[in-house]
């Protein structure tokens, strides 16, 4: 019982790093119909944006919203710069694919190529270890579940309460009826890549505090379980990001725990799969 | 020395797996992301093909298999695997996924392998990867001896043109301009009876067993293999050579091969070491530069260097001041329509009702067509003119009621089983292949043309000349009645709107239809266009061929339907010539209502 | 209804308009004009241009030549969200609704421009007029029926209380009776609230029952013009619907 709490601990962990990351990026792609996989390497430059401050005295919490702002900024240059151009050309979504790789490239290595292959870490105090029952958490994983949920209540209060997050919704559903309502769709597009990049800086920092030790290139798996979240959910739902994050985080470390932890990112492959296979649009999505 | 012969074998490699990957992505447009585990599976093919059982040397290894099968078993068994691994993701390119979706599927698959085999050790020795693979033929020669050497690069070189050659045989086939069109716009490759799942499954295949024999010859040269040699970065690398190199040019793929990888590879042995630089500084800008020559080269010449050629095919001049209509053309129904027995209402709606929903779009509709008439079917907007249409064309089943064929029942028959019987209908939307020239759109409709498949392509020229001279004909036959004859090699996609009508109307009766059921043809044609159409189609009739013709344009009804079927709200108003119906108090009051 | 959505209607004036797809223009050098307390019918055959023209009149198709003007402010080639914003209320023959959000949040959407404590109110007096909608508050716009959406989409516009009211086939799928319900009850109403409205559509006589001017489309060219009365004495309005000539 004790090895199930204990694997639910770290499924809890992972699922609240994921939740972060796979709302952002499923948001990115309802609003603008991209899928922008140079996504993980965004959240990269967020966590060492947070580590050469740690470098330099300040702490990793300050940080933290250090990357959040100069993940926003690099966001909307990625969306205003590249992606809308070659939108406006009428290139095929796998078209914006490639150049979403190309761009990966460009900025994760361009990290690699100041900070060399050695992987780093923040310092940062792990605080106390909390159990209960089997559940064995410390003080700085707590706070990044709690970082988690109070994004996800704030995501779900911008939708469904906020003029700009009904803006997204429609910009998101009818982009030509939502500009009939007077609605500035090119402002709420680089409002949701500005949002959402903040979300990606966010996700990339505390990722890079749980793995502990990271390097330019720890975040190319992550992506894959963003992914793997993001179309269990259904691509473009939030609230399908959210409950896919939750299916992926624990069901990876408890498969881990139970069958062997060799594969545990099997699951998460597989159910991406499957999904494409079976149902695209997702748990949460429209029936295609 | 040695340097030159590892930059052939290497530039041979690529060059093989650039020609495969042109084969799937820059012909088929199949996104193969995980291209790389092709390669992959190849070169763990030959390995364990050719290596002896893990316990040997001391057994540090640990690996599937160790058959110590001699050359050249281990290569024929790399193509195979490659070819092999593909089957199990034909379900993610099937038709009913986005290309960008299916694209991240295999990709998550290739990460998802390239994990498995790090990470359990007995399957291919995890991490650490297979070492002391034998060169081929080792025991027989020395690997390391000069002469070895050179027959290697000969043989890399030799198999890399042969996969050339065989990449070539299937592009320029009827198989091959097949695989353009799907490229092009798969829906509409689709609609006109390609199997999109075959086409893409071939694909994956060819280019898997040209991916595995890659890696079969590079594990043979290098004589080790392991995972960091197929991470999905290299998928990357190779697409980058491919979209520089040009994309749906085999050259441009060889091009493409010598100037990335290789360049790369090589080009950074010649920048100065220097204590200075942090130690991942080379590697990483060469990635950073890969990645800005992607978006550089999509941006700017997304063509590539070496971009896609034309395919002319020399039609022989004819003058286009002829008029069309004078010249003897071929028989456009070539297809026997038993006169005997033929009933003279060729197609028939009985008592046909569709509803959606508590909406009855048509309701008991009855209506005959008479062998060879042009017949027009007109009505306002929401009248059912197209849901009948479609009723009659099998595109969509009727709640109720019965369609007639030459007096069989087709009532069930599913639309692709009718246009096989010579009943084909046309859409309203734009349906051509703009990257194709006219001519090839038209031939792309042939049917029955052996050299539109896999084997047929392989089979070579001489299996499907006669039928693509056959096709060819006819499609020249086709192109001059409508006398669009100058722009046989132009690409659709710079004709005028009215003129990519045109070429659909041209494309369904390259299919020899008895009974052509055409969809708003002249929306948005130029008057003279049209009158030309209508020349054209009236024509066809007068040598046997029956033609239904939904339109909004009733000037073209006067001039050419004989007779006009007016529906209104779902069912058949009246009938009768154009000038009649203006009479009736009913046809006025129909189309003024609305 | 008026008494509550205080209409204050604009004059809309669109002068030698040419407009396409891109290629080659669809309409060709289209004057019409609409005053508050005015229906406006624009009708014509199928493909003479009419979608065309509502939509280079609100900014989603570029107009090549001519001008666009609501009031005295010049709109042309505004973007749509700028033409909402000067008054313009569009409503379109497809797409008209958003699917996955509910009743309500399309109205409130309707009100994006609203100050915010207006929105609940103005939604309140739009399922006043039409109630059907208030039962359905919750229940997404992609589940309802074609009539129903119609009132939603219109429902829609009337948030915003705009000063003109551009109307793309209203009736398009309608069955008749809800068809001549809509416009004889909802549309004739806009007007007589005080708003200028112009309303395209294939059914012409109902178009007509309800209009005070008439515009007939042919060819992308306006080929008559005047009130219903006039138009339907004229020979040459019901050739223009069922042609009679040769092809030119």
């Amino acid at each position: 019982m004790s090895i199930f709490l204990a694997s639910v601990g770290f499924g809890l962990i992972t699922s609240a790093v994921l939740a972060i990351a796979a709302i952002g990026f499923t948001l990115q792609f309802g609003v603008t119909d991209v899928l922008n996989l140079a996504f993980a390497a965004v959240m990269t430059a967020g966590a060492f944006v947070a580590y050469w401050l740690n470098q330099s005295g300040v702490s990793v919490w300050i940080g933290l919203v250090a990357a959040m702002a100069a993940c926003s900024l690099l966001s909307v240059l990625l969306n205003l710069v590249v992606y809308t151009p070659f939108q406006r050309r009428g290139s095929s979504p796998i078209t914006l694919v490639i150049v979403s790789l190309g761009m990966a490239l460009i900025i994760e290595f361009g990290i690699e190529a100041q900070v060399g292959g050695i992987d780093v870490s923040y310092s940062l105090g792990q605080g106390r270890t909390f159990q209960a029952g089997g559940l064995v958490l410390t003080t700085v994983q707590l706070v990044i579940i709690g970082i988690s949920v109070a994004v996800m209540a704030g995501v779900h209060v911008m939708l469904r309460y906020s003029r700009l997050g009904k803006a997204m919704r429609a910009t998101a559903a009818n982009r030509t009826l939502a500009r009939n309502c007077g609605i500035r769709t090119s402002r709420v597009i680089a409002l949701t890549w500005a949002l959402t990049g903040a979300l990606c800086g966010l996700a990339g920092t505390v990722f890079a505090i749980d793995i502990g030790s990271f390097g330019p290139t720890s975040s190319d798996l992550f992506l894959v379980l963003i992914l793997a979240a993001v179309f269990l959910g259904g691509p473009g739902h939030a609230y399908g990001a959210m409950l896919g994050a939750a299916v992926i985080g624990i069901a990876t470390e408890v498969s881990a725990a139970f069958i062997t932890p060799d594969y545990k990112y099997v699951i998460a492959f597989v159910a991406l799969l499957a999904m494409l296979a079976v149902r695209p649009t997702g748990l949460l999505g429209a029936r295609a | 020395m040695y340097y030159v012969i590892n930059l052939l074998v290497y530039g041979a490699v690529d060059a093989m797996a650039c020609l495969g990957l042109s084969q799937q992505f820059g012909i088929a447009g199949v996104t193969n992301f995980g291209f790389i585990i092709f390669q992959a599976v190849g070169a763990y093919t030959a390995a364990i093909l050719s290596m002896p059982p893990d316990t040997a040397n001391g057994g540090f290894q640990s690996y599937l298999g160790g058959w110590s099968l001699p050359f050249p078993l281990p290569w024929i068994g790399a193509a195979a695997a490659g070819a092999l691994l593909a089957l199990p993701f034909t379900f993610l390119v099937g038709r009913r996924l986005r290309g960008d979706f299916a694209a991240v599927g295999l990709l998550v698959t290739a990460v998802l392998v390239n994990l498995l085999v790090t990470d359990y050790r007995p399957l291919l020795n995890g991490d650490a990867g297979l070492a002391i693979v034998p060169s081929p033929l080792q025991g027989e020669f020395s690997p390391t001896s000069t002469g070895y050497q050179w027959a290697y690069v000969a043989a890399a070189v030799a198999l890399a043109g042969g996969v050339y050659w065989f990449v070539r045989r299937i592009t320029e086939s009827p198989y091959g301009r097949t695989l353009r069109a799907m490229r092009d716009n798969d829906r509409i490759a689709d609609s006109i009876g390609k199997n999109l799942l075959s086409l893409r499954t071939g694909m994956l295949v060819a280019g898997g067993a040209i991916a595995g024999l890659s890696g079969g010859v590079l594990v043979g040269f290098i004589n080790t293999w392991s995972p960091a040699a197929w991470t999905y970065a290299e998928t990357i690398v190779l697409f980058a050579a491919v979209i520089i190199g040009g994309l749906g040019n085999h050259r441009g793929a060889v091009l493409g091969a010598v100037l990335v990888p290789l360049a790369f590879e090589e080009g950074s042995r010649f920048i100065p070491n220097s204590q200075n630089l942090p130690p991942n500084l080379i590697p990483s800008l060469q990635w950073v530069a890969i990645g800005l020559l992607i978006v550089a080269f999509l941006w700017l010449r997304p063509q590539g260097l070496l971009p896609e050629r034309k395919r002319v095919i020399a039609v022989p001049a004819r003058s286009a001041a002829e008029p069309p209509a004078s010249r003897p053309a071929e028989p456009a129904v070539s297809r026997p329509i038993a006169a005997a027995a033929g009933h003279a209402d060729v197609l028939q709606a009985v008592d046909v009702s569709r509803d959606f929903g508590g909406v009855h779009a048509v309701s008991g509709v009855s209506l005959a067509v008479r062998r060879g008439t042009l017949t027009g079917l007109i009505g306002p907007n929401g009248a059912g003119k197209s849901t009948l249409l479609a009723l009659l064309a099998g595109t969509d089943r009727p709640s109720a009621g019965k369609i007639l064929y030459q007096g069989q029942d087709i009532s069930g028959m599913p639309a692709f089983r009718r246009a096989r019987i010579g009943l084909i209908r046309t859409f309203q939307l734009a349906s051509e292949f703009k990257r194709l020239t006219v001519l090839e759109n038209l031939l792309t409709a042939a049917p029955g043309n052996r050299g539109d498949s896999f084997r047929g392509a392989v089979a070579g020229r001489r299996y499907w000349r006669g039928d693509e001279s056959a096709a060819i004909s006819r499609a020249e036959a086709v192109l001059g009645r409508f006398g669009l004859t100058d722009l046989a090699n132009s690409y659709a996609g710079d004709l005028s709107g009215g003129q990519r009508r045109l070429v659909e109307i041209m494309r369904a009766l390259m299919a020899e239809p008895a009974v052509l059921l055409l969809d708003e043809p002249m929306a948005g044609v130029h008057p003279e266009l049209a009158r030309r159409i209508g020349t054209a189609l009236t024509g066809l009739c007068s040598e046997g061929m029956t033609i239904l013709m939904v339109e909004h344009e009733l000037a073209i009804m006067d001039e050419f339907c004989d007779p006009v079927v007016v529906m209104a709200e779902g069912s058949v108003l009246a009938q009768g010539t154009m000038a009649e119906l203006r009479e009736r108090a009913e046809v006025v009051e129909a189309y003024l209502v609305g | 209804m008026s008494a509550e959505l205080a209409l204050r209607g604009a004059a809309l004036r669109a002068a030698g308009v040419t407009a396409g797809y891109g290629g080659d223009p669809v309409i060709h050098a289209v004057s019409v004009r609409a005053d508050p307390r005015e229906v406006v019918s624009i009708v014509g055959p199928n493909g003479s241009g009419k979608s065309t023209l509502l939509k280079s009149l609100v900014g989603v198709l570029r107009v090549s030549a001519g001008t666009v003007m609501i009031g005295d402010r010049d709109v042309t080639n505004l973007p749509p969200e700028e033409v909402a914003r000067a008054g313009v209320g569009y409503v379109p023959q497809v797409d008209d609704v958003f699917a996955p959000l509910t009743v309500r949040e399309n109205l409130e959407m309707g009100g994006y421009l609203l100050p915010r404590k207006e929105v609940a109110a103005h939604v309140e007096q739009v399922v006043t007029i039409f109630p059907r909608l208030g039962a359905m508050l919750g229940r997404h716009a992609g589940k309802l029926s074609g009539g129903e959406r119609k009132m939603l989409a219109m429902g829609r516009v009337l948030m915003l209380a705009p000063a003109v009211f551009l109307l793309d086939e209203p009736t398009a799928n309608l069955a008749p009776a809800i068809a001549r319900s809509l416009l004889n009850e909802h549309v004739r109403r806009l007007a007589e609230g005080g708003a200028t409205v112009l309303l395209v559509e294939q059914r012409a006589k109902a178009a007509l029952a309800i209009s005070d001017r008439a515009y007939v489309l042919g060819g992308g060219r306006l080929q008559l013009a005047g009130t219903p009365a006039e138009l339907a004495a004229s020979p040459e309005f019901v050739r223009s619907f069922l042609g009679g000539g040769r092809l030119v």
